[in-house]
């Protein structure tokens, strides 16, 4: 007896890799908007401020929370700073931002959630058609899922629980483990350190708090997923990572918001802090719909001998300005930046990042890839900073850029300043085409051009695709098939 | 090293501060609870004025109004980023009434 024809069909790719290949890049054929740009029905929601930005929202967001008064003062002295600063005039046009046509503060849920059962339904399957359940079953350590302004699930599996390691959204954070939060928030990224991050600090809501214990390897990743729902939304998360000494922990954050004809705000305040020995890597597979100003700041300290490694993948937003950035501050500390930008039509990607040598024997390295098509801007902006009293330091600065059209821009501005004279430093820098030549030889083995550009591209990011774990690496893989589809002809 | 004259000590109440020329640079003297301190006037970031921004008397600290980092005023050693290395710091103490400056 034949067996079923779906059986048979997936017998077929499953022994033909050519064919899954095709069938996986046929999958990923619909668009943006159909993947992940659909919108929720807002029926059920809690709590939505009406537009704009006031005392008053500052104070009620606080109160809402049920915050203490020290961090009620901070968020309003924060305001303060955010509104006596001028909008920056250097990077992407920020000046298309109306910070009055923004809702700052969303409740759609009540609580976080420890089993996605308990999760309202819409949110619930929201999370289900991104996948996230999924992948929290079958990879993750665990997971956090921020719909609008707050965390609507949060879980860490128990092995690392009973290992003492704490995953939490940052407002339960503030709640059971005030102390803690006050000694180290905001002392890597101040409130008025920037205009953005003073706005941050004003109305943040949400992100994730994470303790990692001494000498505790967490093996799998933990993950936080961002999700915009509602239109004209200002998204504000805070996340702040603690690795003790000697411990381990790989942190993933992913976002993605419905595709609206108006412009949303997504501005978050990212603080690590590596103890001595301690190495955290935090990963971002930035995605969100062409509407979204994308504003974020990320620092880290590495204290001696901690590693950390910041891998940002900016593949969405309409303008994303985003410099991770790593202070080295004890001896034998050691950063790493990769960085993959890709501007397509009406994009402007200005990423890059900061490494400043702050001790002896500190090494480093940065590596930046941009690919700009269809009239698409993308800049590397970095900075490189041996301090005076950072002997023997060695850094390596790499930034690629490669334009697929004449229509598409990038701009590459890297600063290196070094106060010592036995630095080891090196720069390379290179904007390319792709050539006619490379076209032709592989079109001569029988690829079409559109595959032909897409292999291109794939070399040409790999170094840093390769960085990322197995699923991520072959989600950012699609993403960007999906970005070169109709990009030759 | 020279001594110089800050003002008199009732000029400078608790929880004040001022900033003072000593040869072309800046000083900022600040009372703590009571306790004296003076360091230079110059964040270590971005070398932009430093003693004019928010002084905690309680916590002994200023706050550089550029981008926010905050000073401990007994050591100089900033406490938050971005500032990451120490601001000169002077001797300062009371004498005959009037508040006096040891500077290098």
């Amino acid at each position: 007896m034949n067996p079923p024809e779906t059986a048979t069909a997936a017998t077929e790719s499953e022994l033909d890799p050519k064919l899954a290949e095709r069938e996986a890049i046929k999958d990923i054929n619909s668009d943006y908007a159909t993947k992940f740009g659909f919108n929720d029905p807002e029926t059920g929601y809690v709590y939505k401020a009406p537009k704009g930005l006031s005392r008053k929202l500052v104070e009620d967001i606080s109160e809402y929370k049920d915050e203490p008064q020290w961090m009620r003062e901070f968020r309003l002295k924060a305001l303060d700073h955010f509104l006596s600063r001028p909008v920056p005039q250097w990077g992407a046009d920020l000046n298309q931002i109306d910070f009055d046509d923004i809702h700052y503060f969303v409740r759609a849920s009540e609580k976080a959630e420890h089993s996605w059962d308990d999760v309202p339904d819409d949110i619930k399957n929201t999370f289900d058609k991104l996948g996230i359940p999924e992948a929290e079953r079958d990879f993750l350590a665990g997971v956090g899922a921020q719909y609008e302004s707050e965390v609507v699930y949060h879980q860490v599996n128990e092995k690392l629980e009973a290992q003492g390691v704490q995953f939490m959204d940052m407002d339960t954070a503030l709640r059971e483990h005030e102390d803690v939060i006050r000694e180290h928030f905001a002392t890597v990224i101040p409130e008025n350190d920037n205009m953005l991050a003073a706005l941050n600090s004003a109305v943040w809501s949400g992100g994730s708090f994470v303790y990692v214990p001494k000498g505790v390897k967490v093996d799998m990743p933990l993950q936080a997923y961002f999700r915009i729902n509602t239109e004209n939304m200002g998204q504000f998360e805070r996340t702040l990572i603690i690795a003790d000494e000697d411990s381990d922990v790989h942190y993933i954050e992913g976002c993605t918001a419905p595709v609206y004809s108006t412009d949303s705000l997504h501005s978050a305040v990212v603080e690590l802090i590596a103890r001595p020995g301690a190495r955290i890597r935090y990963t971002t597979v930035q995605n969100w719909s062409q509407n979204v100003f994308n504003l974020v700041t990320k620092r880290a300290t590495a204290a001696e001998r901690a590693t950390v490694e910041w891998v940002d993948c900016n593949l969405g937003s309409k303008v994303t300005m985003k410099y991770p950035s790593i202070y080295l501050l004890g001896e034998e500390a050691h950063g790493e930046i990769l960085s993959i930008a890709f501007a397509g039509e009406g994009q402007h990607q200005d990423a890059g990042g900061k490494i400043i040598h702050a001790a002896p024997k500190t090494t480093s390295s940065i590596f930046a890839k941009s690919i700009s098509k269809d009239g698409g801007r993308s800049t590397y902006r970095g900075l490189l900073e041996v301090a005076k009293g950072a002997e023997q330091v060695r850094s390596k600065v790499v930034c690629d850029a490669l334009l697929l059209d004449e229509q598409s821009r990038s701009d590459t501005y890297p600063t290196i300043r070094i106060d010592e004279s036995d630095a080891n430093v090196g720069h390379e820098a290179s904007v390319s085409k792709i050539g006619e030549e490379q076209l032709f030889y592989l079109q001569s083995h029988g690829l079409d051009e559109e595959e032909a550009s897409k292999m291109i591209v794939n070399g040409f990011i790999e170094p840093v695709v390769k960085e990322l774990p197995m699923e991520y690496a072959v989600e950012l893989n699609r993403l960007i098939e999906l970005q070169m589809e109709g990009s030759i002809g | 090293m020279s001594t110089h004259t800050v003002c008199k000590s009732e000029e400078l109440p608790e929880g004040e501060k001022r900033i003072v020329e000593v040869d072309g640079a800046k000083i900022g003297v600040f009372n703590a609870g009571g306790e004296l301190y003076a360091i230079e006037d110059r964040c270590s970031h971005d070398d932009g004025p430093l003693a004019e921004g928010n002084f905690d008397p309680a916590a002994c600290t200023v706050e550089c109004p550029r981008h926010g980092s905050m000073f401990d005023l007994s050591s100089g050693r900033p406490k938050t980023l971005p500032a990451f290395a120490p601001v000169e710091t002077y001797e300062v103490s009371v004498v005959d009434g009037e508040i006096k400056l040891e500077v290098d």
